[in-house]
């Protein structure tokens, strides 16, 4: 018996979508952080932003979009990258369990030598390390962006950022393995899992508008990542600690709602 | 001898639906298995309930003397389990796909699942979601036989084989018994296994109707027989066949100077072959015994009596031999043969 055999398969399963995604990040940041210095840092830019309505504004995040970190933000970690990973997320936390379920091999897989608690774990780490991968390559990107592009983004900020992205992406991944696990439906996971991202970026969005609304980001996983800037101001403990900790809440309810039912498929 | 299976009451609902309904069965160690029954008469569903993809809404399970569920992955390393709606679909090879079922339920003898593919023709180093239905099924098998497990637990094995395969996975049953395996398997027709099985339990709607060794079937096994006389003897044989309690559905046709008649008997052939020695027998054909026919009428006998009313076509089988029968197969036995033969003459 060699260690992790589920993890590896998933892994080794999936890596025609991981280069797939690895180059979709890619080409996001190579498109966009270039162009900082000609769009950020440029007068005619902030003369267009002043003549667009400040909802749009705010709701999009170009408010900050002159400064390297505001820029970076605006473009890719509360957009593109977000946007991107949170796809990779839920059509990886789907088919963990959900997925695997309905096409019938979660029965093959099961009726050999491995437990179920077994199965949410390895498949779960293996959309998580995905997810690391993804942040990882976006990180290294955006560092060697970093200069050229003028970002003047702050190492330990970005790892703050990265691990901010992370986090609101592996929580819904974890909506997906969770949901999966406790109805066995393909549906059912990645329409939990799209809406909670959906959702969240909403709250985010209106929440934004006016002080009055501001309590509605208090329920968004992407303001749980994003409201405190970490590329400014370094990493919010509180809302990742939020992100992480229910995404480990939402394992153990996956584990649990696996191991109690029957499996379909 | 311990049990290989031994269930008691089990009873699985699907919602109200009751797939299962208080089946008792034991297999004994080192016996091949069968279960027959018509699709959604509940086999899957066993076979599930022993691997714990399902659990029991009551009764118990037991297999290789333990609780599925807390048997957990130690109890399933020891069971080889061929689901009977087999999708594989993933861009890996088959030969990478044994490697990883060997990981999680080894240990494998090295060059096991190579051996075993040569075995039933199939080829490892394809991507499994190209191949076709039946090498699928293949590669299902050997998945299920590589760890060679203690039990062997098969839905539909046959499914989607040609002759000339199954003909080969008969032997490998037959060596996995020789090898003191269990196996535990299940068709909708008895006539696919029933070379290989030793015992047979029949399901309907999720009950066990029979459960019956091979060999007493045979002893009540249904023959259909023909027989050719010279002409002129037809009055003298009807009178003669008419006579036997075990004959029925006696025809007659007339060829040039020959009469031939062509008539079911069930049990022993003995008095039917006494009876017709008295005439000139020109030719005589006794096929192979039916086996399923045999379960199907004790079946109907057992359960005929409205029980089950959405069965009362099968179960009057029993009670009007013959012609009843006859109409309901494709063929009849004057036009050479009824179901299965045509499947044992391509053996």
């Amino acid at each position: 018996m060699t260690a992790v055999p589920l993890l590896r398969r998933s892994l080794a399963g999936g890596w025609r979508s991981l280069l797939g995604w690895s180059l979709g990040v890619a080409a996001a940041l190579l498109l966009y952080l270039p162009l900082f210095p000609a769009i950020g840092g440029n007068a005619d830019m902030r003369e267009l932003l002043d003549t667009l309505p400040p909802e749009l504004v705010r709701t999009i995040g170009y408010d900050q979009i002159t400064t390297g970190a505001g820029y970076t933000q605006s473009t890719f970690f509360g957009l593109m990258g977000f946007l991107l990973l949170t796809i990779a997320a839920v059509s990886w936390g789907t088919a963990a369990v959900a997925g695997d379920e309905e096409n019938g091999a979660l029965e093959l897989t099961l009726a050999h030598g491995v437990s179920r608690r077994q199965v949410v774990l390895e498949r779960s780490a293996a959309v998580a390390a995905r997810l690391v991968w993804l942040c990882l390559l976006s990180g290294v990107l955006i560092l060697l962006l970093n200069g050229p592009a003028g970002l003047e983004l702050r190492e330990g900020n970005l790892v703050a950022g990265v691990a901010a992205l992370l986090g609101v992406t592996l929580l819904t991944a974890m909506v997906a393995v969770a949901v999966g696990a406790l109805t066995g439906r393909r549906a059912f996971a990645l329409g939990a899992a799209a809406g909670v991202a959906v959702l969240g970026y909403a709250l985010n969005a209106v929440g934004n508008q006016t002080e009055d609304l501001a309590w509605l980001r208090d329920w968004s996983p992407y303001a749980w990542a994003f409201r405190e800037a970490p590329l400014v101001n370094g990493a919010d403990w509180g809302g990742l600690g939020l992100l992480y900790g229910l995404s480990a809440a939402l394992l153990v309810v996956a584990l649990v709602a696996l191991d109690r039912r029957d499996i379909t498929g | 001898m311990t049990a290989a299976v031994e269930t008691a009451a089990l009873t699985k609902r699907f919602g109200a639906r009751p797939a299962l309904d208080g089946v008792d069965l034991v297999v004994e160690e080192g016996a091949v298995f069968g279960v027959i029954g018509p699709n959604g008469a509940g086999k899957t569903t066993l076979m599930r309930l022993m691997l714990d993809i399902l659990r029991p809404t009551s009764g118990s399970v037991r297999v290789l003397g333990e609780e599925p569920r807390a048997g957990g992955p130690a109890l399933r390393r020891r069971i080889g389990f061929l689901p009977g709606e087999l999708r594989l679909e993933s861009r890996i090879t088959g030969r990478e796909l044994l490697r990883h079922f060997a990981e999680i339920s080894g240990p494998v003898e090295r060059g096991a699942a190579e051996a075993l593919a040569d075995r039933l023709g199939l080829d490892l180093g394809r991507q499994v979601r190209t191949l076709s239905k039946g090498n699928k099924q293949k590669l299902g098998l050997v998945q299920a036989f590589l760890h060679r497990p203690r039990l062997l637990v098969l839905d539909e094995p046959t499914s989607g084989l040609d002759p000339l395969v199954q003909q080969e996975f008969l032997a490998m049953l037959r060596e996995a018994r020789q090898g003191g395996q269990t196996v535990f398997l299940s068709s909708h027709v008895l006539s696919e296994i029933q070379q290989a099985a030793d015992r047979v339990a029949i399901l309907r709607a999720g009950r066990v109707v029979v459960v019956s060794d091979v060999e007493s079937l045979r002893e009540t096994a249904v023959r259909r027989v023909r027989v050719g006389v010279a002409a002129g003897s037809e009055g003298g044989l009807r009178a003669v066949l008419e006579a036997l309690p075990n004959v029925t559905g006696l025809s007659f046709g007339a060829e040039d100077h020959r009469v031939r008649a062509a008539a079911t008997v069930e049990g022993a052939i003995d008095p039917f072959i006494k009876a017709i020695a008295r005439f000139p027998v020109a030719d005589l054909t006794v096929e192979e015994p039916d086996l399923e026919e045999s379960v199907l009428r004790l079946y109907g006998e057992r359960i005929g009596d409205g029980e089950r009313a959405g069965d009362g076509e099968r179960a009057g089988d029993g009670e009007r031999a013959g012609d009843g029968e006859r109409a309901a197969h494709p063929s009849s036995p004057l036009h050479g043969g009824h179901r299965g033969t045509g499947k044992r003459g391509a053996r």
